[in-house]
């Protein structure tokens, strides 16, 4: 079946089984490796995209369930001003270290910072908590979410 | 001279930032086949028979038989098949490989092969295997290893002993969870055979292919891509992987890709050791003079690394405390599930929960104080260890444990407990970590790093060691760099390729930083005396033990390691009285890890190693049942999420190492050591309560608490 | 087999009417379900069409003193708005995480008809009505009479679960507690629910629900009939005693890889003592 849809900007229309998982149509047919398979059972986030601007996991939507909708992958967050500051803030925090749940890390802090411009420790823990990282604690992703918050004060507020 | 401390913006995280970074999945290639295992499902039968469907075209099955050289996985044992023969010894063992182009065939090829199996009993627990009423798995006994070492006079202990306390542990298994699946690529082009994967000793993988296809080394290149997580996940069971992808690459002459679903991944790899401890102390004038310590390892159905797994256990068995009388024994024993292997900690941590338990436990019985009870026992400089070692350098234990007990507040939190809806509990560790390989294994590695400077005065660092998150990417660059006295970003460091790298040892047991890093120090001292602007120049540095290293490997006899780390953790919980639940809310933690080549590193490692402990102690239960885990996704098997995890403050305390680069001692599995314990204080401390097991279930709370509330009434 | 994408909820009813279809809202139990190995499409048994997406399916509603939540209205939604009560708010802000509340429906979970279905318990204490739709007509059934058992419900097979719809209820109390393997993306070992009325010191209103430790949420009116009209300080340890005695044998939980049966039944007890303390 042919679906059409909105990624990263561009409208795109491709042909895949319904029931095929977004996940593998992003990886496959439009080569977005930043968006990773963790655990294909939505336990991890590392798959995480935007769909009409909310989080979701692309290996649970079933790509029927896209048509007509707006789907950013990091691939295409990387293009804005709001990557970039998250980008930095989690640079200096030291957020990343293997770096496998990063991409799906990003598009939740982005959602996060979207929505609530200010939040507090508690409330960026909700918002990851999706997002399964082995390596951090966590504490050091938290740490790069608060100074994205600040550097980025007027852009997440816009 | 920059403060090599100070941190910087890791060199791999901006790529990684932007999904960038290619692990291994995200490698494709036009024409490349896709793999699937086909799996046992028995828990140990003889294969009768295995019938395979018509294939079609481009499609084929692999077996044992097409291994032109040794079907073993090359380790410490011969015992362990890259695919299994005529015999299966645990449910999921790899019998054959499917490959083919489309993975939709694969799949269904792989689902309608049909095999016949005669089951023969399997031993489904250490207590069976140590019966020995099945026929064995391994030898005569069912031991992959059986030690046993002494010091002082321990008989003598016990029988001047005031009291004697003796106690048994437990602790369970434990999945490594690194966020990327295993997987591998292998090619086959001209006689060559590539792999490219997910790994952390690439020349392990490149060893084990040598003798799979009984070939030459320079007919093996393996090539490390960038790796989500390791934690010793991806030490040895690599080797199998890529063994298996190697093998149809060869058959087929194509490029083959065998990635693990997840799922295959929580059920069929490698998991931490489940541990049965038992500890018998001599206890005089308040004093433990004595100590008894028997390690009882499940170490799984194949050898893999378990019987030095069991000795750097069986070494920390004594935790960071001095006791003049000690015997230790202990054994690693085969069952019929997968086999066990490395684990961030690798032994240690089974018995640093163990003794500090144990000495808390000692501590309460005679009315003493844990924290000034432990101190009382602690290591000095000058004391030997339990192999006998000696302790050469500054023990700052009085140092770390003050400060992590004023940076906790840790009297008067447990004097006077906060009063709330919850019960609240604060707990205490103090521990060690040896450094580098287990008693003579960096003596019969004799590592090799290299640095090379080109013609354009970048310099490249040349080592098999790998960034599995853990940072050399970045920490390595510093320390070249920092004696070059050149720009960080002027110093090169590539994913390790065997064919350009020399043979500088595994990614693993915390060596890279203090031995791969001090042969790049010392690289790179000759490199700054040898400097020619624009010339190329190749500086290598091998690796010796220290002169004063002292080790005898048949009687476990000096110094175990060359260094060791020490730490001290506080962790707070509050347990919920209704349900049990425990929620950590706090954990602080005080190491000496020598010079840390760069805080921020430093404290993510402490920060991860602390929370992976902490899920070991308390949320990731993995329970057999008929050969079988239960837990079999990730779904079911729980690691902790941001909700789970408390907020951590850190410290540091730095004693130099004179071998380290820049005094850096061991770090990565140092953080993890302490948290069980600590956690498992805190419980006990909001309970009133004893515990000998982890991870510490809600279920098992309840029932301990109906006994304590019944034996109360 | 191929899926369907129908576009308007008559073309969905009446390809329900055609053949056996598998309704898929959000996806997030099937897609796991169904699911198969790394990278393959899941395979459903039957054709799976797609409805997430139907307009008519989505948003919440009051209609006189009733709330309507259509089916394929997501969590998140659920969650984030005003007129839903506390006991099923909090229960949807405990699920899964942010990205499957996303996607995640309430017709979902309740066709599900998992006995760890987090929405059930307080769907079972609201007294929530499910409306079924097919060409042939509307059909409301009781949320406990549409549950039955692990996995099943009692929707034919060309009907699709249109709404869920209760009476707001007034209370003075009400407690949700999740038991969950870990505080995110957690199953529940055990799930409670429960609203209460006091008023002048008497109890006007009890119900109590649990999740996952039956087949099937528990919900035992003849129970909570014999608290209603007690007075608050008639709640006493022999009343209370007397109280957990009665659901005992309905409290049937099982042993498995997330708990033990045994934890799951004491457990149970204790929350139920615990609302009663309460009050
Ligand atoms: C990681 C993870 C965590 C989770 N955590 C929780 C949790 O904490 N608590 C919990 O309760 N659940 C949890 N779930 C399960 C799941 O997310 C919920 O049950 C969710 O509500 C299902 O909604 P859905 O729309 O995605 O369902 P789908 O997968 O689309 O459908 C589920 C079932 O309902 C049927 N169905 C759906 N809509 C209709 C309709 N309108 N008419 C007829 N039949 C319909 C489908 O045919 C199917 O049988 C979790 C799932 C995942 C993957
Ligand atoms: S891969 Fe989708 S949540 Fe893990
Ligand atoms: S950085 Fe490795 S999983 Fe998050």
């Amino acid at each position: 079946m042919k679906v059409r849809f909105k990624l990263n900007g561009e409208e795109v229309e491709v042909e895949a089984n319904p029931a095929s998982r977004l996940l593998d149509v992003l990886r496959e047919k439009f080569g977005l490796i930043g968006v990773k398979e963790g655990c294909g059972e939505g336990e991890c986030g590392a798959c995480a995209v935007l769909l009409d601007g909310r989080v979701v996991h692309s290996c649970l939507v079933p790509f029927a369930n896209v048509m007509g909708k707006e789907i950013i992958t990091i691939e295409g967050l990387r293009k804005t001003e709001e990557y970039r500051i998250i980008e930095e803030s989690l640079l200096d925090a030291g957020s990343v270290q293997c770096g496998f749940c990063t991409p799906g890390f990003v598009i939740s802090i982005y959602a996060l910072l979207k929505n609530n411009p200010n939040p507090e420790d508690k409330e960026i823990r909700e918002a990851i908590s999706g997002n399964l990282c082995r390596c951090t604690g966590y504490q050091m992703i938290i740490d790069g979410v608060k100074l994205a918050a600040k550097r980025g004060e007027k852009l997440w507020k816009a | 001279m920059r403060d090599i401390s100070k941190p910087v913006r890791r060199f791999d995280a901006s790529e990684k930032i932007a999904g960038v970074a290619r692990f291994v999945d995200d490698h494709y290639e036009e024409g490349m086949l896709y793999g699937k295992i086909v799996r046992s499902e028995r828990v140990r039968a003889k294969i009768k028979a295995i019938k395979i469907p018509e294939l079609p075209e481009g499609y084929h099955v692999i077996s044992a038989k097409d291994i032109p050289g040794k079907n073993r996985i090359k380790m410490i044992f011969d015992d362990w098949p890259f695919l299994a023969e005529d015999v299966v010894n645990y449910f999921g063992e790899p019998i054959l490989l499917v490959v083919g182009p489309e993975r939709e065939k694969v799949y269904e090829i792989s689902e309608s092969i049909e095999i016949e199996y005669e089951d023969i009993p399997a031993i489904l627990s250490v207590e069976e295997a140590l019966l020995n009423k099945k026929p064995p798995i391994y030898g005569e006994n069912n031991l992959f290893a059986d030690y046993f070492f002494e010091k002082g006079d321990v008989e003598n202990a016990f029988s001047e002993a005031d009291e004697v306390i003796e106690e048994e542990f437990k602790t369970g298994f434990q999945e490594h969870i690194y966020l990327e699946p295993q997987g591998m690529i292998a090619k086959y082009n001209n006689g060559r055979i590539e792999v490219f994967g997910s790994m952390q000793c690439p020349f392990y993988v490149k060893n084990a292919l040598i003798e799979e296809f009984d070939t030459k080394p320079d007919k093996i290149r393996v090539v490390q891509t960038t790796t989500g997580g390791g934690f010793g996940g991806k030490e040895e069971y690599p080797s199998q992987i890529a063994g298996i992808a190697a093998l149809g690459a060869y058959k087929t002459g194509k490029t083959v890709k065998l990635v693990y679903d997840r799922a295959e991944d929580v059920e069929f790899t490698t998991k931490r050791h489940p541990s049965h401890i038992r500890i018998k102390g001599a206890v005089k004038n308040g004093k433990v003079i004595g100590i008894e310590v028997e390690i009882i390892l499940n170490a799984g159905s194949y050898a893999g690394l378990s019987s030095v797994v069991l000795q750097r256990g069986m070494f920390a068995a004594t935790g960071a405390y001095s006791i003049p009388n000690v015997r230790v024994i202990g054994k690693a024993v085969a069952t019929n599930i997968v086999p066990m292997g490395a684990f961030r900690g690798f032994g240690a941590p089974q018995s640093i929960f163990a003794i500090e338990t144990f000495m808390n436990h000692v501590a309460k019985r005679l009315g003493r104080d844990p924290v000034e009870f432990k101190l009382s026992h602690r290591y000095r400089k000058g004391d030997t260890t339990a192999t006998g070692g000696l302790l050469r350098n500054e023990v700052r234990l009085p140092e770390i444990v003050n400060r992590v007990l004023s940076m906790s507040d840790y009297y008067s939190k447990k004097k006077e407990k906060k009063e709330g809806k919850k019960l609240y509990g604060i707990g205490f560790s103090m521990f060690l970590h040896g450094c580098g390989f287990t008693g003579n294994g960096e003596e019969i590695l004799k590592s090799i790093a290299r640095l090379k400077k080109r013609k354009d005065n970048k310099v490249e660092i040349l080592i098999s060691n790998v960034d599995m998150g853990q940072g050399p990417q970045t920490t390595l660059r510093k320390v070249v760099a920092e004696v070059l006295g050149i720009p960080y970003e002027d110093v090169i460091y590539e994913n390790p390729d065997t064919d350009r790298v020399p043979d500088s040892g595994p990614t693993v047991a915390s060596r890279t930083a203090m031995i791969v890093g001090g042969l790049l120090y010392r690289a790179a001292k000759e490199l700054k005396e040898k400097w020619v602007d624009g010339e190329e120049i190749v500086v290598e540095k091998q690796y010796r033990h220290p002169e004063y290293i002292k080790w005898d490997q048949e009687k476990f006899k000096g110094d175990a390691y060359p260094e060791y780390s020490w730490g001290a953790n506080v962790i707070e919980v509050e347990v919920d009285p209704i349900t049990y639940e425990i929620d950590v809310k706090k954990a602080y933690a005080v190491f000496d890890l020598g010079t840390p080549l760069d805080r921020k590193i430093i404290e993510g490692q402490i920060h991860g190693g602390m929370l992976q402990g902490i899920g070991y102690a308390t949320l990731e239960v993995m329970e057999q049942k008929d050969g079988r885990f239960m837990q079999r996704t990730i779904t079911d098997y729980i690691v902790p999420t941001a909700l789970d995890a408390p907020l951590f403050e850190t410290d540091l305390v730095s004693q130099p190492y004179e071998h380290g680069p820049f005094g850096a001692k061991c770090a990565g599995e140092l953080t993890f050591v302490g948290a069980a314990p600590a956690v498992c204080a805190a419980v006990e401390d909001a309970l009133q309560i004893d515990l000998y097991e982890i991870p510490i279930r809600p279920e098992k709370l309840l029932t301990i608490m109906e006994k304590k509330n019944e034996s109360e009434v | 087999m191929e899926g369907v994408i129908p576009k308007t909820l008559n073309e969905a009813l009446s390809l329900m009417a055609s053949k056996n279809y598998i309704p898929v809202a959000g996806g997030t139990d099937l897609m796991v379900r169904y699911k198969r190995w790394k990278n393959l499409t899941p395979s459903f048994p039957a054709a799976p069409l797609f409805i997430a997406n139907l307009p008519e399916l989505r948003g919440i509603y009051r209609e006189d003193d009733e709330l309507i939540i259509k089916a394929a209205t997501p969590l998140s939604d659920i969650e984030g708005h005003s007129d839903i009560p506390v006991v099923l708010k909090e229960a949807v802000r405990l699920m899964a995480s942010p990205g499957i509340r996303n996607i995640g429906t309430i017709g979902g979970n309740v066709g599900n008809a998992s006995p760890a279905g987090d929405t059930l318990p307080p769907l079972y204490v609201l007294d929530a009505n499910v409306v079924l739709l097919s060409e042939k007509g509307k059909r409301t059934l009781r949320i406990y009479e549409f549950i039955k058992g692990p996995g099943k419900n009692d929707r034919r097979e060309d009907e699709i679960i249109y709404e869920i719809r209760f009476k707001v209820p007034e209370y003075t109390h009400y407690f949700y507690r999740k038991v969950g393997t870990r505080k995110a993306n957690a199953l529940s070992k055990l799930s409670f629910a429960g609203i209460a009325k006091v008023e002048n010191g008497i109890i006007e209103d009890f119900r109590i629900s649990l999740g996952a430790v039956a087949p099937f949420p528990v919900r035992v009116i003849e129970i909570e009939r014999k608290v209603v009209g007690k007075k608050t300080e008639e709640i006493d340890g022999q009343f209370i005693d007397s109280i957990k005695k009665d659901y005992e044998p309905y409290i049937r939980p099982i042993d498995d890889q997330r708990s033990t049966a045994y934890y799951r039944k004491k457990t149970s007890l204790r929350l139920i003592e615990s609302f009663l303390r309460a009050l």
